[in-house]
């Protein structure tokens, strides 16, 4: 009887609640990953991260109570990521998104259906910079770096380093694409030349050709920004066998621990490669930990930034108690200084200090995730030689 | 999952199997009236789409055009780009019969495909283009949606009307009597070149159209949307499906499709969490499964084309 009264009081509560504002019935997250389509891959290990997040955060029991989680198959396509996201908003009834997966199908999802219906969008892995300066009504959010911010940052320190002038081949997708353009842009205004820029397409036998127009300009240093288990490990291949340039540089694409065993240590004394990297190494021990325990590969693509798009989205949910549009300013407090930090996992402390009005900040397994105006973080990167059969670092990246 | 959020999820259905109509009836003329198996659906879909985008987006650096001209212009564009696109590649494939003619366009399709995906100053490359209007757009998302729908399925009713005038008229019964003899058709004078060209020109038109509904829909095309898989290939499905040869049956296949193909999601949404993941493939598994089972148990769809017996009016 107790038991029922106590039963029908929370009911009634939780109704006065309900009817007081525009509150979360129910707190709902829809997971939208790539789980079918060219990232498939990928996405087991994406949506499992996110999941860790979520269930770390109701084992913690959040004010708002038990945050409800569906995953929807974005594909990496536009018309399959609109339908996910209609179902996920309308059906559904999400509160708040994590994913699209892939830039194309965020665009077209987040255009057409999250932002006019109002819901906050946190994608772990799109990174095309065209996601930047999207009209998003401080809706969409990424915890990935844009492609700009690292193709920039390489620029940068290839200069530092002496080199003054490079070919750059890159892969033709929206990746390779972006990272292209921006390491352009930023290393000729830095006063670095370029002597040839080339778009391939991948999965091609040989690239023989494609180098020889590279090498044509008379460089020395090859920069390729291309997958290290694909295209990239074929042309870093025959451009090693045929004596094609002395000094390659790659982006985190090519950070590849396969590419090493295949192509063997000794011939890769002068490959490098740029990689994000937390700037708090114990926020990202926190989450491998975790994910450790709970089977998962903490070190699998995107992982670590799918952790943190799903924790920032649960601790976005906690601070903004119950209001649905003050969501997109409630993820800014949260992941933004000032405030106490908060380490991947430290749910009981998030919550107590957000039940005690304080400030909290964020830091992620993926970085510190201080977004600025655009939604975007800028990532922080450091650049890597190979050494004992994998990637040591050599330096920051600034 | 309340009745308002049932019902946007249904308008957003229905604006996408609107679009998939399109697509399905401009299919229709071609190889239920013309018998010219055209695989590369995705290719006019996709000059339609981007040309309307084209003529109706703000313009960028870097990319030529951007004029930002009313809708209704874009659409028109897309319609008179696809058909004028449609005439060169029809000239030259159509002297090829049925399976040489479906490879001539996929490798059509392709070409269109890879042209958009590396040309930058035509298409934005594999960015895409962004910032594509949409007719009421200002409208607060339910209401945008519905007007939305309204829009489509205008143009499919006007399609589906002309469409229906131009198959009783004497035009439909001559691209009959072609598709079923060729050779007796041309010997009583048709021209058949002429005759199967102008049915695959009307065709690729009404695919532009289909693009150019679904970019403004989108508000963005990147070249993922022009996948083989989601545009060809899912609309051939639902051709057969419905019945090719009949226009209702077009439309039919393309409503049953696309709601098993969204609504599956539903389902498998209610499996387990453990198999939720992999589940994801089921439709695309049922999709396969039917198209198997209806060319076994039902080739001629589930709407047959009928006997042409009209009334004279």
């Amino acid at each position: 009887m107790t038991y029922r009264s106590q039963l029908v009081a929370s009911l009634a509560a939780a109704g006065l609640i309900a009817t007081s504002s525009a509150a979360f019935a129910e707190a709902k997250v829809a997971l939208m990953g790539g789980i079918t389509g060219p990232i498939a891959g990928m996405a087991p290990a994406m949506i499992a991260s996110m999941k860790l997040a979520l269930d770390q955060a109701n084992a913690a029991g959040l004010a708002i109570g038990k945050i409800t989680y569906q995953e929807f198959d974005c594909g990496c396509n536009p018309q399959v990521a609109t339908d996910a996201a209609t179902k996920a908003v309308n059906v559904f009834g999400a509160d708040a998104a994590v994913g699209p997966a892939c830039s194309g199908a965020l665009l077209a999802a987040v255009n057409s259906v999250t932002i006019p219906a109002g819901v906050l969008v946190v994608s772990p892995s799109a990174t095309s910079p065209k996601i930047t300066d999207l009209d998003d009504k401080d809706l969409v959010f990424r915890t990935v770096p844009s492609d700009d911010f690292q193709g920039r940052a390489l620029a940068r320190t290839l200069l530092e380093r002496g080199v003054k002038k490079v070919a750059v081949a890159y892969i033709n997708n929206d990746y390779g694409k972006g990272l292209a353009e921006a390491f352009k842009a930023e290393f000729e205004a830095k006063g670095g030349t370029i002597t040839q820029f080339r778009g391939h397409e991948d999965k091609k036998a040989s690239y023989r050709s494609d180098l020889a127009e590279l090498a044509k300009g008379g460089a020395d240093t090859l920069v390729l920004f291309d997958y290290g288990n694909a295209s990239g490990m074929t042309i870093l291949r025959q451009a090693i066998e045929n004596g094609f340039f002395k000094q390659f540089v790659g982006a985190d694409g090519m950070r590849d621990e396969n590419l090493i065993k295949t192509l063997g240590e000794a011939n890769l004394k002068h490959f490098f490669v740029s990689a994000p990297v937390g700037e708090a190494g114990a926020a990202f021990e926190k989450f491998a930990e975790a994910a450790r325990k709970a089977g998962l590969d903490p070190n699998a693509t995107f992982a670590a930034t799918s952790y943190d798009a799903a924790a920032l989205v649960a601790l976005a949910l906690e601070a903004a108690k119950g209001d649905k549009a003050k969501l997109p300013q409630a993820l800014r407090a949260v992941a933004t200084a000032p405030g106490e930090r908060i380490y991947p996992g430290e749910w009981e402390k998030a919550k107590q200090l957000l039940a005690e009005g304080k400030e909290i900040d964020y830091k992620g397994a993926s970085g510190d995730h201080e977004f600025d105006a655009k939604g975007d973080v800028p990532g922080s990167y450091a650049f890597f030689k190979v050494e004992g059969g994998t990637y040591k670092e050599v330096q920051k990246m600034k | 999952m309340d009745t308002l959020g049932l019902l946007n999820y249904a308008i957003f259905m229905g604006v996408l199997i609107g679009i998939y109509a399109l697509l399905s009836l401009g299919l229709n003329v071609q190889w239920g009236y013309a018998g010219l198996f055209n695989a590369g659906v995705a290719g006019f879909f996709a000059v339609g789409a981007y040309l309307s985008a084209l003529f109706t987006a703000p313009p960028v650096p870097d990319r030529i055009m951007g004029w930002e001209l009313p809708t209704g212009v874009g659409w028109f564009a897309a319609m008179a780009a696809a058909a004028l696109i449609a005439w060169p590649i029809g000239k030259v494939t159509l002297r090829f019969r049925s399976d040489y003619l479906a490879i001539a366009t996929i490798g059509v399709a392709e070409i269109i495909r890879l042209v958009l995906r590396t040309e930058d100053l035509l298409s934005g490359g594999v960015r895409g283009i962004t910032g594509i209007p949409r007719p009421f757009g200002d409208l607060p998302y339910e209401w945008s949606q519905l007007a939305y729908l309204g829009l489509t399925w205008g143009m499919v009713v006007v399609i589906y009307w002309a469409l229906e005038r131009q198959l009783a008229a004497p035009w439909g019964r001559m691209m009959r009597a072609i598709r079923e003899n060729e050779l007796a058709a041309a010997a009583m004078g048709k021209n058949v070149e002429a005759r199967r060209l102008e049915a695959f020109i009307l065709g690729a038109a009404i695919m532009g159209l289909a693009g150019a509904v679904y970019v403004h829909f989108m508000r963005a095309i990147t070249p993922e949307a022009i996948d083989p898989m989601m545009v060809t290939f899912l609309v051939w499905i639902m051709l057969i499906l419905g019945g090719s040869g009949n226009n209702r049956g077009a439309i039919l296949g393309a409503v049953i499709i696309w709601v098993i193909w969204s609504s599956s999601e539903l389902l498998t949404d209610r499996l387990p969490a453990e198999i939720a993941t992999q589940a994801k493939y089921i439709r695309v598994f049922v999709i396969g499964l039917m198209l198997q089972l209806v060319l076994r148990w039902r080739p001629e769809g589930l709407l047959p084309e009928g006997t042409h017996v009209r009334r004279s009016s």
